[in-house]
Formats: structure tokens, C-alpha cells, sequence
């Protein structure tokens, strides 16, 4: 187990205004920087994360036994012996500024904050991320991107396990009874860990790609 | 001298069936000395002259996997004296001590003091038993190195080799680059600094020229064999021992004169190391002059009479500050970080940080401030405070070096900070005053700056650790003041070289338009000797006295930044304003309510109702009209959803103007809307948007809020006699909550109609649900709703 709390120097505002669903505009870049340097202030990164061994076969991760359902999850592994699950979480102070800015009828700069965590959470996670490949390289291992309950057609269901092997509690992650993660700005995901030849660099492709997604209408969606 | 270290142990022993997945490795210490010996032996016979004990994870906290934090002494004795037994000529024996694999706080969940005892007790363990140098290597955090390296110098009087492990992108795991890594280190006493692991010794070129450039002390370095490959389920080095041999020289050139091998390297790597360097001497770099160089964890900032000016941020600071002052006092510290950000983005290089509140614990708040700061930025700091506790408390947490402000020449100043900067590889901040008071003249001044880098020298600093004070008194009261100052500045740099600092607007005090004397005196500054001034990077006069010293003093080659900077373009700003005096009030608040000009609605509402517009008449014709024309840009997407929500905070600031001046419109609605996000869902912001919306386009909203259940939807729907209930869901999980809200509505004959969005939700899912209408985004449910009341 690995507790991770990377700190975060910048928010992209590119990203934010993605996120946003502003890509295919122009936006006073004055008020997106405000919104990124107000999450900057409230955002409480933390993350954490386990290895375990992984059934390519059997889609079990060990020794828990925990069958991991859908083929989309199935195909992500395929070539994994091993797993990464992490949890990361941006805190619930961020989530809370959203919601009062917004009552105080600030509107867009509410949607532009909320932007800003999303933004800020997605980079936890690829810190996390470069700090776990550290970890497994010296044992010859690469990764896969990070896939999440709810990513194509793995049940998000699995939602409680995969939280509880990445011992997400224990940085304030919790559950509601529909499965929602508790703050809303937190992820939890698994990473494959396969054997690799001579790898030096974290593979390209880590990040999915929006053309994996069925939902075409989404607003933050990339081109490519 | 080149000394050549061994290479790797562990997977000499696994392949001796010595190890077994499971096994606690440094056990074999105790278990099979001889073995240890054995493998030692076939290094030193290779060529090593410096043998690492086999105690890479035989500190407590890596112990405690196995149960046998208990062992500590134990097992490093014994590996210490299975690394004497090797026989040869000149043996050294390096006492090696790993990462505790967790990381400190705030990036983990290890305290600082936790890692310091942890390594206190091995590296005490260490010299016990006779090692001749201590070996931190493999860290992959430059804090968890700090303190493994002030533990090793307390509990130890050996040398300390200090390696950190970069990945590719030239930083360790936690951020620092080896610029950075090797000034924080240097100052705080390594002996010898270097790399291990990671990377092969390609890699580890370019990383020992860094360090051999920023610091004199000796270079150590211990490549992996290659980039490991996985071959038939093993992790394979791939680098054969000639090949790892042919790189030894080149990393002598960039500067190393330790060298070994690590993960992937055998003996006969070693061996192949040893025939590589025969004969090969170390390179002759010319000695550098030492710069003041201050770090935070990933950034170094070099301040020199060379370089363009460093601006030192005051602002965190709450002195004359009532309202920080009692943030600070209540134990918030979101204006400090805002003060932090803010101050870099007007400019600031470097931020001073004073916690000078009183009836507060000075130490505490100190460290917490600096370990807020280290999260949010990486400027380097300047730890401000007269308070020796709460100084070290600051340099303790900091994971970089910083400034202390300030040193002067007081008694208490000497005897407690200078040990302080010495023993946490600070820089100082010179103040020349006594206990006596405050020199007058310059070269009363340089005497008492002599005093106080005497005895700073005395205690074990040197150039690059200082950062002289000009000192500023006030013109009102001594009309020499300013005079003093500048020659203070130019003997400053004639004497020493060193680089300069002070806060500038003491010189105005009690004088009429003190940002006009305030600026013409810093530039008189910055010409005689100024380097890094302490200031209020928000003030306008200031920095544009320093932009244009800058490009007069040459420290903006061709005043290029000065050129391109829009301050000083000639070009008038298009003229915006002017368009709009063609229009008709309501034409001026319909085009601001579609720009989102909030700022200028009031002012457009009260022309409009002078002109003679009616209440009416100005939301049918400007306010309505507008959101019209928003709605289809936005169906064509023209606009998207930040933007119209623009316009709905516009609108909004509109309506509450029209409430101003006409209390009684209130009762003039649409209609009204019962809103929630359905039971178990906790999403409210697109439910919000939706609300917003409607409520600034004329519908009287009930918002029940997020998580609502069912028979509380109902309630409100009959008691207010909704004419529609907006649903929001935005999960698979709690959308069939929605099937549940209208056969409860339907079975109380609510003649609501029933509108449903949210992200998971389809037109299909909602037509099966029984819902009136599904709206696949705020604007469209304000069109369906206007519809529906129409």
C-alpha cells in the first residue's frame, strides 16, 4: 500500500476549458484562470494504491479472488499478471466552493471551478500514475492506462471492491448506496502490469481516448 | 582519486537460492554471514575498493514488514562485519541505508521525525559496528533524503554519500531535478553527492555534468546495467560488462569519481569498470565561483549581480494586517496560499513568509505555512521571523533550501540562526545592525557586515550563503538616508560581490506621493547594486520602475521584454465602447445581457427605465429577447454552456435591479418549476444550471435540492402547484429513481408535466419512464419549459 499526496503546481487551463465544454470557443481566458487558481487553493489532493497479482484467464485479482466483469476490463488486462488499483481524491472543500458559488449566482465561474477539479483530480492520477511505473519498472514491468468501473462495459457495480482494494477509506473515499464516490472529485481505477521488453518511458497511449466512449454528445469530448 | 564501488547483491543471492520470494533479504546477515562475505569478497577481487554493507532495507520501518524492526542493530552489525571480513588491500566500507518506501508528509503519511529516528538508528547502527562512509542511495524524495541525511550527521561523524534515483524526464518521483537535489544537498552537508539506479549509465551522464555544475564536492554514480527487459518471466539488465565498462570514462569526464554499478551489475561489470579507468584521471574543472542559490523542492533560483533581478514577494506577512492576522490566528490558511499564488503570478521569484501573529504558537504556524506553500508553488522561500524556534521549525519542514531573514549582527541573531542556516543548508539574509543600534553611514555598515560574515565563516559558511541587506531609513528624518543606502550598496558589491537585498518603502515614510519616491529610489537602487529586492509585487510604479532599469541596466538585452511588453506599446485599445453609444438603451442591455457583461448591467437597466421603459417592456425586449437569441447560438453551437451561463448572471443582476425599483413584480411569473436531483444521486450541478436558468428567465423555481425523495417531490409539486417538475439523474444507478417520482405524481393525479435530464439519461429512457419531456442540456429545458406555460 502506497499513500501518495503529489503536489499540484499549476492546473492546466487548457484542460479546464475542455472540461468546461468551451474547447470549440473563445473564452475570456481572465475568468477560467481565476477559476484554476481558486481550485489550486482548495483542492486537497490525496491518493493511494495496492499491487496485486492479477488471472489474465480467469479475470481474478488475487488473493481476494475478485472477478473482474465485462469484456472491456477482460481486453484492458488481457496481458497483465499483476494490477495497480488506485484512489485518488481532490477533496471535498473544492466540491463545496462549487455549490456556494453557484448559490451566490455566480454562475459560470461555478461550471469553470467544478472544471478546474475535474482537471485537477485527472492530474493526480497521472502523478500517481508516473510514480507507480517508477515502482514496477525496476521489476521490468510496464503499464496500461487507467480504467475505471463504468468505462465501457465493466459494471459499475464492481464499484465497492475496487474501491476497498485500493483501500480508498483510508483517504476519505466513501460510497453512497447508488455507488457514487464520496467527494464527487475522486476516481478510483486499475492499471495493468505486464512484462515489457526494454521500456524506458511510460507508453504514449496511457490516456484513453474519447473515440473508446459511446457518449458522443459529451461536451468535453477530444477530436482525436 | 577515482574509488570504484561494487555492484549488486540481491540478485547474487537469489541466483545462489540464498533468497525466496518473501524472504527478508538483509536477514542473510545474520543467517549466512559467510555468504554475504563471499559475494563481497568477488567484488573486491573484481576491483571495488568501496563495499556496500548488505542493509539496503534494514531499517525499522522496512524491517517492520517481516517483524523484525527489532533486529535493527542486530542485523546491521552483522553486515558490517561481513563486509570487514573481506580481505584486500584498502578496503573501504560504505554503511548503505534504502528508502522507507512511503513518503513524508504531506506527500504521504510518514512523519518526518519518523523517517529522521529511522535512520538515525540505522546510520548510529552503522558507524558502531565500522563503517567508514554512510550511503543513502535509491531515494526517490528529496525530503525523505533531508532527513536521512540530518539523522546520518547527527548520529554519525562519517562522510555521507547522498544518491538519488531520476527517472526519465530528468526528476525524481517527487519533482526535484538534479540542479536542485544537488544545491539543497550541498548545502546541508553531503559529502559526496550522486545517482544510483533508475537508468542506465546513458542516462547518467547528462545528470552527473548537472550536479558536477552545481556543486564542488565529489560525484558518486551506479548505473543499472540498461533498461531492464522481462525475459521468459525474469527482469533482465541487458547491458553486457564491456559494454558498462566503455561508459566509465565518460562519466569520469562529466564529473563522477565514485563509481559502481547497481541493479543488473556483477563483478564482472565491476571488473570491466576497473580495466575501463586504468589509467584514466580525473578531469580538471575550473573552480566556480559560487553563486547564492536557493531551492524549493523541484526549482532552483540563483540570485546574482549577474543575473536579471529576483523580486522576493513581502505580502505573507501580517504584520499591519488585521484581517490575515486573525486567519492566521483561527488556523486558516487559504489567504497565505492566495497570497502566495497571487504574488508569483504579479512576478515574485521568491516569497517571504512571516507568521508574526501574536498569542499564537509561532513554530507550529510557521511550519505549516511553509509546508502549504512547498505544496502549492515552487519558488523557493525566505523563512522570516525573529523567533528561533519557530525559524528551525520552518527549516526542518522545508523541503529545499531557504533564505532565513534575517541575520544581523545582535548577539542572540549570531549565536542561535547561524548554526541553524549551517545545519539545515540555509542561506542568510545579512541585516547590518547591533545591539547597539543602527550604523549610519556605509562603511559603518560594511563593519558590522564584516562582523557578521566573519563569524558565519567561522561557523562553517561560505560565499554563495549570503545575501547582503542595503538597510533603508527614512528621507524625512535624514536627508542623507538615500545616500547611504546606495553607497552601502555599491562598497557591498566592490567588497564582497555578493548580491543584495532590502524592502525599499521605508525611505518615503512620513513624505506626499510615497509611490513616485518609492520608485525613483528603487531605480536609483538597482543601478547601484540592487539584486533582489523585497517588495510588494502588486505595486504598478514599482515594477515599472524595475522593467525599465532592467532594460537600461542591460539586464533585458535590448530592453527586448521591454518592447514587447503591452505597457509600453503606443497602440490605443480598440475602442469597444464606442459601438455601443449607436444603440437604444434596450439594444445596449440586450447586447450586454448576450455578452455576459455583468458589470454594466445596472447601469444599462436604470438608462433604459430613465428613458421611459417599462418594467415589461425592458425584460420582454432586452432581457427575454436576449436569452432568445443566446438559445439558438446555442442550439447551432455557436455559444456553449459557461457562456450562456454568462448571460444568466447578467440577467439575474438585471432582475435584482428591476426588484430594486419595482418590489411588487415578483408576483409576475411564468409559472412555477419544482426542481430536484432524485434520491441517491448527489450531483446537483447541472440541476442548478437548469434552475438558474429558469429562474432568470421568469419562472418561479422551487429547488428541493440533490438526494430528494420521491413523496417530497410530490409534496412540493401539489403544494405549489407546479406547472412542471424538473428531474434530474445522473447515473445508471439512481435514473430509475425517476420512474419512481412519476408513478407517484401520476398516482396523485398531479397535473404537472414532468421534465427529465441528467447525464445518463436518453429521450428513450425518459418516453419509457412516462415523462412529458427530456432536455438534453439547460437551455433546451428552457425552451420546453416556456413552451409548456405558453
Amino acid at each position: 500500500m502506497s499513500i501518495y499526496n503529489p503536489a499540484i503546481f499549476s492546473i492546466d487551463p487548457a484542460e479546464t476549458k475542455r472540461y468546461a465544454g468551451l474547447q470549440k470557443t473563445e473564452f475570456n481566458p481572465r475568468l477560467i484562470e481565476e477559476a484554476c487558481t481558486e481550485a489550486q487553493l482548495l483542492i486537497q489532493p490525496k491518493g493511494i494504491w495496492h499491487i496485486y497479482e492479477y488471472e489474465a484467464a480467469s479475470q481474478l485479482i488475487l488473493p481476494q479472488e475478485i472477478s473482474l466483469q465485462g469484456k472491456s476490463i477482460g481486453r484492458h488486462l488481457k496481458d497483465s499478471h499483476k494490477v495497480a488499483v488506485l484512489a485518488a481524491t481532490v477533496g471535498e472543500t473544492i466540491e463545496n466552493q462549487v455549490t456556494k458559488s453557484f448559490e451566490e449566482g455566480r454562475y459560470s465561474f461555478s461550471v469553470l471551478l467544478d472544471a478546474a477539479a475535474t482537471t485537477a483530480v485527472e492530474a493526480l492520477a497521472d502523478s500517481m500514475e508516473k510514480s507507480i511505473f517508477s515502482e514496477v519498472k525496476r521489476q521490468g514491468l510496464s503499464m496500461t492506462w487507467r480504467f475505471s468501473p463504468g468505462y465501457g462495459d465493466w459494471p459499475i457495480q464492481q464499484q465497492p471492491e475496487i474501491l476497498a482494494l485500493a483501500q480508498g477509506e483510508k483517504i476519505g473515499i466513501q460510497l453512497t448506496e447508488s455507488l457514487m464516490l464520496m467527494p464527487r472529485k475522486s476516481i478510483t481505477a486499475v492499471i495493468g502490469l505486464y512484462h515489457a521488453p526494454a521500456l524506458c518511458c511510460l507508453p504514449a497511449e496511457k490516456k484513453p481516448h474519447c473515440h473508446q466512449c459511446d457518449k458522443l454528445d459529451c461536451p468535453a469530448r477530444r477530436d482525436n | 582519486m577515482i574509488h570504484i564501488f561494487d555492484g549488486a547483491m540481491g540478485t547474487m543471492f537469489q541466483q545462489l537460492g540464498l533468497l525466496r520470494p518473501g524472504d527478508c533479504p538483509e536477514m542473510l546477515c545474520l543467517e549466512h554471514p559467510e555468504e554475504v562475505t563471499r559475494v563481497h569478497q568477488r567484488y573486491a577481487d573484481a576491483g571495488a575498493n568501496i563495499i556496500e554493507t548488505f542493509t539496503f532495507g534494514a531499517s525499522a520501518l522496512k524491517l517492520e514488514h517481516y517483524g523484525l524492526q527489532d533486529k535493527v542493530t542486530e542485523i546491521n552489525t552483522a553486515a558490517v562485519k561481513a563486509a570487514k571480513a573481506v580481505t584486500g588491500r584498502d578496503i573501504k566500507i560504505a554503511g548503505g541505508m534504502g528508502p522507507s518506501g512511503r513518503f513524508i508528509k504531506p506527500l504521504g503519511d510518514l512523519d518526518f521525525e519518523a523517517a529522521y529516528d529511522n535512520y538515525f538508528q540505522q546510520a548510529r547502527a552503522l558507524e558502531n559496528a565500522g563503517a567508514d562512509y554512510i550511503l543513502i542511495e535509491t531515494f526517490i524524495d528529496i525530503q525523505e533524503m533531508r532527513a536521512a541525511l540530518l539523522a546520518a550527521k547527527d548520529a554519525a561523524k562519517l562522510p555521507v554519500i547522498c544518491q538519488l534515483s531520476y527517472s526519465e524526464d530528468g526528476r525524481t518521483v517527487t519533482g526535484s531535478d538534479p540542479q536542485t537535489a544537488a544545491v539543497t544537498l550541498d548545502a546541508m552537508g553531503a559529502d559526496i553527492i550522486g545517482i544510483n539506479c533508475s537508468l542506465g549509465p546513458e542516462q547518467l551522464v547528462p545528470i552527473v555534468k548537472v550536479i558536477a555544475e552545481n556543486t564542488a564536492k565529489p560525484i558518486s554514480v551506479q548505473p543499472n546495467a540498461g533498461m531492464p527487459q522481462l525475459i521468459d518471466g525474469k527482469t533482465v539488465f541487458p547491458m553486457s560488462p564491456e559494454d558498462f565498462g566503455t561508459w566509465a570514462p565518460k562519466l569520469v569526464q562529466a564529473g563522477a569519481s565514485y563509481i559502481g554499478g547497481c541493479c543488473g551489475t556483477t563483478p564482472e561489470h565491476i571488473a570491466a569498470i576497473r580495466t575501463a579507468l586504468q589509467g584514466v584521471e580525473l578531469p580538471k574543472f575550473a573552480p566556480v565561483r559560487r553563486r547564492l542559490m536557493l531551492t524549493s523542492r523541484s526549482k532552483t533560483v540563483t540570485i546574482d549581480k549577474e543575473l536579471p533581478t529576483v523580486l522576493i514577494g513581502e505580502r505573507i506577512n501580517p504584520t499591519g494586517r488585521k484581517k490575515l492576522a486573525a486567519e492566521i490566528k483561527t488556523g486558516s490558511f487559504v489567504s497565505v496560499k492566495r497570497e502566495a499564488l497571487d504574488q508569483l503570478k504579479a512576478g515574485a521569484n521568491l516569497l517571504d513568509v512571516n507568521m508574526g501573529v501574536g498569542g499564537i504558537d509561532q513554530a507550529a504556524a510557521m511550519k505549516r505555512a511553509v509546508t502549504e506553500i512547498a505544496q502549492l508553488t515552487d519558488a523557493p522561500l525566505a523563512i522570516d521571523t525573529s523567533d528561533p524556534i519557530a525559524l528551525e521549525a520552518g527549516l526542518r519542514a522545508y523541503p529545499g533550501r531557504a533564505l532565513i531573514n534575517s541575520v544581523s549582527a545582535e548577539k542572540e541573531r549570531l549565536d542561535k540562526f547561524i548554526p541553524l542556516a549551517k545545519k539545515y543548508g540555509a542561506a542568510i539574509l545579512c541585516l547590518p545592525l547591533t545591539d547597539e543600534g543602527v550604523p549610519q553611514t556605509a562603511p559603518d555598515r560594511l563593519e558590522v557586515m564584516d562582523t557578521i560574515i566573519a563569524a558565519a565563516k567561522a561557523a562553517g559558511l561560505q560565499d554563495g550563503d549570503f545575501l547582503l541587506d542595503g538597510l533603508v531609513m527614512t528621507v524625512a528624518a535624514d536627508s542623507d538616508a538615500c545616500r547611504h543606502t546606495l553607497e552601502t550598496l555599491q562598497l557591498y558589491r566592490s567588497r564582497y560581490g555578493y548580491p543584495a537585498t532590502m524592502g525599499l518603502s521605508n525611505i518615503s515614510f512620513g513624505m506626499p506621493n510615497r509611490p513616485l519616491i518609492n520608485s525613483t529610489f528603487f531605480a536609483m537602487c538597482l543601478a547601484a547594486g540592487l539584486d533582489a529586492p523585497i517588495m510588494n509585487p502588486y505595486d504598478e510604479a514599482m515594477q515599472n520602475a524595475l522593467m525599465a532599469s532592467l532594460a537600461l541596466l542591460g539586464k533585458d538585452p535590448n530592453g527586448r521584454a521591454f518592447s514587447r511588453n503591452e505597457k509600453n506599446l503606443a497602440v490605443p485599445k480598440k475602442a469597444a465602447a464606442a459601438r455601443k453609444t449607436d444603440l437604444t438603451p434596450l439594444e445596449a442591455l440586450k447586447a450586454a445581457v448576450i455578452e455576459g457583461e455583468t458589470d454594466e448591467i445596472g447601469t444599462l437597466v436604470e438608462n433604459a427605465l430613465l428613458t421611459g421603459v417599462d418594467p415589461n417592456e425592458l425584460t420582454e425586449k432586452a432581457l427575454t429577447a436576449a436569452m432568445n437569441e443566446i438559445g439558438v447560438d446555442f442550439g447551432a453551437g455557436r455559444v456553449f454552456l459557461p457562456q450562456v451561463l454568462l448571460s444568466a448572471e447578467a440577467m439575474r443582476t438585471a432582475f435584482i435591479k428591476l426588484k430594486e425599483k419595482f418590489p411588487a413584480s415578483d408576483e409576475n411569473t411564468k409559472g412555477t418549476v419544482v426542481l430536484a436531483t432524485v434520491k441517491g444521486d448527489v450531483h446537483d450541478l447541472g440541476k442548478n444550471i437548469v434552475g438558474a436558468l429558469l429562474e432568470n428567465s421568469g419562472f418561479k423555481l422551487i429547488d428541493l435540492g440533490k438526494d430528494v425523495p420521491a413523496e417530497k417531490i410530490v409534496a412540493a409539486a401539489q403544494d405549489h402547484k407546479a406547472a412542471i417538475v424538473g428531474l434530474c439523474a445522473l447515473m445508471t444507478t439512481t435514473m430509475t429513481e425517476i420512474d419512481e417520482v412519476i408513478r407517484q405524481l401520476k398516482e396523485k393525479n398531479i397535473p404537472a408535466k414532468v421534465m427529465v435530464g441528467g447525464a445518463a439519461l436518453t429521450q428513450e429512457y425518459a418516453e419509457e419512464a412516462g415523462a412529458d419531456y427530456y432536455a438534453s442540456d439547460g437551455v433546451v429545458a428552457l425552451n420546453i419549459a416556456n413552451k409548456i406555460v405558453r
